[in-house]
């Protein structure tokens, strides 16, 4: 099979692929980023048991993505489902995580000031907290979303489609055509949604919030723990 | 058996590591000389990490075969990011008077590494290695998919033949090894910073 | 109208405002002072229930405030705290319309109201409207704190240490501005501190309190005057003195004593040699019975001397003088604005007394504000 005849075949399939990989990644980091900003809220308002919480889920979150499609996969079966629920559930956890530290660690005196204002809790949360709680919110949702791009390989494992399908069948077939098909578009999804979330948090940033990069790379280089 | 994969993925692990120490301090010293590399290698090893690591496998996988050494190779690829950065911003975070001081010693640049600037960058060194250890047995599931074994091998047959028992089996053990090695380098690096807190440089 | 009636709090069993009461009048600056410990933040929050308290009531205007939501309460009265807390999210013109917004104010409106506020503290809004707080100094930022609180025209602004992380320039012109935006606005204003110049500056009353109890409630002046307890006249202390001294310092209690002297009839050469000896540029010249006829100056001598004559013809009489009775602010100001090394001090039968230079008259004054010696 030539080259030209390789990738006839395949194009479309390659396409389909790309967009289900996608499809998955994109739904699931945004339930998962729902749900977390949701338990994120709630924890802050419990610090006194979140204390135990927090490093409970950090543990969770050491079980690789692989565990969480198996197991669903014996119950839910293999659908499209047992691949969302299992994405979703893992990408909860670094969204979370930054979402909870961030919120908590929102100085005080802007507390005193929205309350001295007379903000109500809500107004707080909506104008003061999660916006200065935003950089750090951010970094959780990008780690999300490349662990989610990783994670969506194994979609395949249960039969479920996307970008793990060629990996898959590559391996299996001993297709080293195959094998890079997946795997290319597979880490250009990563790096490109990695760019694209960087430049979104960028322009999203109030200039009054910008300066400290090194707030930023502190906060990386304690993000790297229990993933993949 | 599953004891076997249990030692094979721990051996995989730690294989890998002590390539990943070494590449990693290494890129890391090199960043911190030539700052004008520090960019483009902080890049690229930062990139490495985000490519899905099945992704990673699969493209060494064509070049080397699906065995052993190509799960190595993955896992160090993947994990070199802290230790890199870690190396990096610990040498540069190594205090202006401190550096000054040795340089009016008339220390050499090298001496002045081996004997002042890597000492006290020690502890965030140690810190990156302790999650790049952690990262990398997570990374190490992925091996049994180009033929590398391990506990990932545990986990997918016991998803294949639906069995729980296996699957929590090979669970239990990862995470063990996971909350057992950071536990441990964890004690260690907190009695690294103590350390340091205590014995602030003089000599 | 403010009441504080009966207002009791406790900590954790521990009380730390034992039963308040205050009143305070419309437009009027009323400063808490105190140890810190004493309870008066802690009064201050009480007010816009930041901090609910135990028993007791305030009333605003007749109304207790615990019958209104804390929000809208919060919203009437404005607020500024030390650390400023600005929002870093919002800019300049966002924080300083925090309050509208919530209130639904338009936006044209809050836009005006966003001018006239930096008009009041000479800030011009296209230059400083969309700026962030970080990239504001921090008197700015101050100034934009309490523009904040100002913006929607509450008639009561609390302040809880605004000025203390300021550096002592900046604060001094903050001080100026608020006082004089508090008389201009009308506002009430109740403002927490625990420096003693910032309450005599500012205060129409100052209320002193201790031990969550309040010792004495009174103007400046009078607290001043007649501080009703040991405490109040400790933390006082030096300005208490301050007064003493303004009244009672003559020029006499911050001259120096031992002054060279020469007699009108020694020659040029004689008194440049005792000019040398003693290393000044200038002699005191008396007669025989210390009589003071004036000064004779090394320049004189210089531009004008015959060596060999006597120094008569170069005296001087135009030095700035003043007699041992007289207020020694008059030595100070004679010092000030003439530019002179020292003023001369006689006796009011014209005998020499002394002088008064710069350096005899710190000392003076360091030793009537610390008792030293």
């Amino acid at each position: 099979m030539t080259l030209q005849h390789f990738m006839d075949t395949y194009a479309l399939d390659l396409l389909r692929a790309i967009f289900v990989h996608l499809g998955y990644v994109i739904l699931c980091v945004s339930i998962g980023t729902v749900i977390a900003l949701v338990l994120a809220v709630l924890l802050t308002r419990i610090p006194k048991i979140s204390r135990f919480i927090m490093p409970v889920l950090s543990v969770l979150q050491t079980i690789p993505g692989i565990v969480f499609i198996g197991i669903l996969f014996l119950y839910t079966g293999m659908r499209p489902r047992t691949v969302i629920i299992a994405l979703s559930i893992y990408a909860i956890f670094p969204v979370l995580k930054n979402a909870y530290s961030g919120i908590l660690h929102v100085d005080d005196k802007y507390r005193e000031a929205a309350r001295g204002c007379g903000m109500s809790q809500w107004q707080m949360l909506f104008s003061v907290e999660f916006p200065l709680a935003m950089p750090s919110i951010f970094v959780g949702i990008r780690m999300t979303t490349i662990y989610l791009v990783s994670w969506t390989v194994l979609a395949a494992m249960i039969g479920q489609g996307g970008l793990g399908e060629f990996i898959y069948r590559g391996v299996g077939t001993n297709d080293n055509r195959l094998i890079l098909m997946g795997a290319i578009p597979a880490a250009l999804m990563a790096i490109g949604l990695g760019a694209l979330l960087d430049k979104i948090q960028k322009k999203l940033t109030p200039r009054g919030m910008r300066e400290p990069e090194q707030s930023t790379q502190q906060s990386q280089l304690n993000a790297q723990e229990g993933e993949i | 058996m599953p004891w076997d994969r249990v030692w094979e993925h721990f051996t995989l692990v730690m294989t890998a590591l002590g390539f990943i120490i070494v590449i990693g301090v290494v890129l890391g010293v090199v960043s911190y000389l030539y700052p004008k590399l520090s960019k483009p290698i902080l890049t690229i090893v930062d990139v490495m990490q985000t490519i899905p690591s099945l992704a990673t496998l699969g493209i060494i996988m064509v070049f080397m075969g699906g065995n052993r050494r190509t799960v190595i190779i993955g896992i160090i690829l993947y994990s070199l990011l802290p230790i890199v950065r870690n190396t990096n911003s610990g040498l540069n975070g190594v205090s202006p008077a401190v550096k000054e001081a040795a340089r009016g010693m008339g220390m050499t640049r090298l001496y002045q590494l081996f004997h002042v600037d890597l000492p006290l960058a020690f502890p965030l060194i140690f810190t990156g290695i302790r999650i790049a250890a952690v990262t990398s047995i997570s990374v190490a599931v992925f091996g049994t998919f180009v033929g590398g074994g391990g506990l990932g091998t545990v986990i997918y047959q016991g998803i294949r033949v639906s069995s729980m028992r296996q699957i929590l089996f090979g669970t239990a053990a990862l995470m063990a090894m996971a909350l057992l090695i950071d536990g441990i380098m964890g004690l260690i690096e907190k009695r690294l910073y103590r350390r340091i807190g205590l014995q602030m440089p003089q000599e | 109208m403010i009441e504080y009636r009966d207002v009791v709090k406790s900590y954790g069993g521990k009380p730390v405002v034992k039963g308040i009461n205050l009143t305070i009048q419309e437009g009027e600056f009323v400063i808490l002072i105190g140890p810190s410990g004493c309870g008066k933040t802690t009064t201050l929050k009480m007010l816009n229930r930041l901090i609910p308290m135990d028993s007791g009531d305030i009333l605003i205007n007749g109304k207790s405030i615990k019958e209104q939501e804390p929000e809208l309460l919060r919203r009437n009265i404005g607020y500024v705290i030390q650390q400023i807390g600005l929002f870093p999210n919002m800019t300049v013109e966002q924080n300083i319309t925090v309050v509208p917004r919530m209130l639904k104010w338009d936006k044209e409106r809050r836009r005006e109201r966003a001018k006239e506020l930096l008009a009041l503290v000479d800030m011009d809004y296209d230059t400083y409207a969309h700026k962030y707080p970080n990239e504001l100094s921090g008197g700015q930022q101050q100034r934009i704190g309490v523009l904040r609180a100002l913006a929607a025209e509450p008639p009561i602004v609390l302040m809880d240490e605004p000025f203390g992380a300021l550096d002592p320039i900046t604060r001094d012109s903050l001080q100026d501005e608020i006082k004089d935006l508090q008389k201009r606005l009308n506002k009430t204003v109740i403002f927490v501190t625990h420096d003693m110049n910032e309450a005599i500056k500012l205060a129409d009353r100052i209320v002193f309190m201790c031990d969550g109890k309040i010792l004495q409630a009174a103007s400046p002046e009078e607290m001043l005057r007649s501080p009703a307890d040991d405490i109040i006249r400790e933390f006082m202390g030096k300005h208490v003195q301050r007064v003493h001294m303004e009244d009672e310092l003559t020029c006499s209690d911050i001259m120096r004593h031992r002054v060279a002297t020469i007699s009108p009839q020694r020659r040029t050469l004689e008194c440049v040699e005792l000019m040398s000896q003693r290393e000044v540029n200038s002699l005191i010249v008396v007669d025989d019975d210390r009589t003071y006829l004036g000064i004779v100056a090394i320049e004189d001598i210089k531009d004008r001397g015959v060596a060999g004559e006597t120094i008569c013809p170069l005296i001087r009489t135009d030095v700035p003088c003043v007699e041992t009775g007289q207020h020694a602010k008059e030595a100070f100001r004679l010092l000030m604005d003439m530019k002179a090394d020292y003023v001369v001090v006689v006796t009011p039968d014209k005998k020499l007394a002394g002088i008064v230079t710069k350096s005899s008259m710190s000392k003076a004054m360091a030793s009537a504000l610390w008792g030293e010696g």
